[in-house]
């Protein structure tokens, strides 16, 4: 049976989607243990915790595809990084999932990420590569630029089929699909809360690497993720980006 | 953890060197930082190697911890932490030689003249890695100006001026204050290098010159002269000589001359590129009980 995970999706309407998200990782998560025909049926280590991050119509757990999904309900919007962490404080395991609600994961996404991440026992964080849906690369890593260019997706809009597969270590990989070894949640103390909505996950990568850690991104299979749908999203954005450079600026080093 | 100890994130060829060693330590498994002052990150070079703070680095040292340092006046800091200490020679300035006596203290260096300054004046054997070009030097596909020459103004401004002078028809562009990627382009527009700083260590600018096709004419160094081949890949000069020397060269006539020693300079250039030095590195590294993974 392989470690156990805890996923976690902050969410904020969007029903329709979310059930969509669920159930492809719910498949993810199937593929995890399929250890082969006549192989006993252990309990799953997996859980799943949907925070409702003030929905305007809060979720029903009735309503999700499926049971068994833990359902942790803010009334006030919190920061995505707030959200994260009170998710997998209610219900810790070996690992961590972070997983946005637009993000629909291929069956093989997770056993990727996982092969990864227990291949070493320095690999920390693991990403995975996301594509648009028209097949073009939404996330295969991040790299960092000179100045004001700071953290971006490398390879961003590209062809899928024209970017290298296999594992790739980078500086930092996407919190939209990210596999953390719980040693290094707890010793990071997680995401950083301050963040508004976004760069939280570069942070939480940036510390991890200063502590030894690595960050690999499994580019073997390839999920779909739509990107930003949430309203509010992108503003939010900009106040992130604004905290991120004032704290690590001049703090990294440049690789794109 | 290993940390790389470095005094800044400025444009030195010393900090540079640091910085490849910690990612090659990176890339063959070790778990590396550079601690540099406020945790700033050199941004004139190309590399993912995450840095931490220095003083809080050095505050959290212990005896299970490796430092790796470059700098005589690092020692004592260290020292002090109990942490085993790995002396990346870069020099061979006489204040490294109370870290070379210290039997505590591993000892790797870069090239040959600083291994036989540690084993000739200490009778020590240390572990030498070797010392690379970064890759984007070794370019192609940029077309050199034929009068053009560079040189890096920081040490022997005044030779550069005096060749200037003997040379009018020449081009003289300074470097100065440029990323690598920026020095590399300048090198590769430029058909000759002029290092003007005698009695460099190594001079590992005229080596990335040699990699991107200039002639390098040479005052006098130490280190350097295991690539600088007078004649060969290159022509070494005593300073007074060099307008001439460089005079001599630039003559439209010379271009045969000028081919050769590109040639040679190419060829020297290549048995430094950052995989060869790597690869030596791996070698090496099980005999280095600190940096054992």
């Amino acid at each position: 049976m392989s470690a156990g995970i805890t996923t976690v999706i902050v969410s904020k309407g969007l029903d329709a989607l979310l059930g969509v998200c669920l159930t492809h990782l719910r498949v993810a998560l199937e593929a995890l243990d399929a250890d082969g025909p006549g192989s006993p049926d252990p309990p799953t280590p997996h859980a799943i915790v949907v925070v409702d991050n003030a929905s305007p119509i809060p979720y029903d757990l009735s309503r999700f595809p499926f049971s068994g999904i833990e359902l942790l309900r803010f009334d006030v919007d919190q920061s995505f990084g707030r959200a994260c962490n009170a998710g997998f404080a209610a219900h810790p395991n070996d690992r961590v999932l972070l997983l946005n609600n637009d993000v629909l994961l291929s069956p093989d996404a997770l056993r990727g990420m996982l092969r990864l991440l227990e291949s070493r026992p320095d690999v920390g964080l693991c990403g995975s590569r996301l594509v648009f849906p028209d097949g073009r690369i939404q996330h295969c890593g991040v790299v960092f630029g000179a100045g004001k260019i700071g953290p971006y997706h490398v390879d961003r809009g590209r062809r899928s089929d024209r970017v290298p597969r296999g594992p790739r270590e980078l500086q930092a990989v996407t919190g939209a699909c990210l596999l953390v070894r719980r040693s290094v949640w707890d010793a990071l103390g997680g995401l950083d809360e301050s963040y508004p909505f976004g760069l939280e996950d570069i942070d939480l990568c940036l510390r991890a690497r200063q502590r030894g850690w690595r960050v690999l991104c499994d580019n073997d299979s390839e999920s779909l993720h739509f990107e930003s749908m949430t309203p509010g999203r992108v503003e939010l954005d900009v106040g992130s980006r604004r905290l991120f450079m004032q704290r690590w600026s001049r703090r990294y080093t440049l690789d794109g | 953890m290993i940390r790389y100890f470095l005094p800044s994130a400025g444009i030195y060829g010393g900090v540079k060197v640091g910085y490849q060693l910690a990612e090659m330590l990176r890339e063959l498994g070790r778990r590396v930082v550079v601690a540099s002052p406020d945790g700033e990150a050199a941004q004139w070079i190309r590399c993912a190697v995450p840095v931490v703070d220095r003083d809080e680095a050095l505050s959290g040292l212990g005896p299970s911890d490796v430092a790796i340092f470059s700098l005589p006046h690092d020692y004592t800091p260290l020292a002090g932490t109990g942490a085993q200490l790995v002396f990346h020679c870069q020099g061979t300035d006489p204040r490294i030689d109370p870290i070379l006596r210290d039997p505590e203290v591993t000892i790797l260096t870069g090239w040959a003249q600083a291994t036989e300054y540690v084993r000739e004046g200490f009778g020590r054997e240390p572990i030498e890695i070797g010392i690379s070009i970064s890759d984007v030097f070794y370019g192609g596909g940029i077309v050199s100006k034929e009068d053009r020459v560079g040189y890096m103004p920081r040490r022997g401004r005044s030779l550069a001026r005096r060749c200037e002078r003997r040379s009018r028809r020449l081009e003289f562009v300074p470097i100065e204050g440029r990323t690598e990627g920026e020095v590399a382009d300048a090198l590769a527009r430029a058909s000759f290098f002029l290092a003007t700083a005698e009695g460099e260590w190594f001079g590992l600018p005229a080596l990335e010159a040699m990699a991107a096709g200039c002639v390098v004419v040479s005052a006098p160094v130490l280190g350097g002269l295991e690539y600088l081949r007078s004649g060969e890949n290159s022509v070494v000069a005593p300073s007074e000589a060099l307008p001439d020397v460089l005079a001599e060269l630039a003559r439209p006539g010379a271009r045969d001359e000028r081919d050769r020693l590109r040639r040679g300079a190419l060829a020297t250039a290549g048995r430094y590129r950052r995989t060869c030095q790597r690869e030596r590195l791996r070698r090496v590294l099980p005999t280095i009980p600190e940096l054992i993974a």
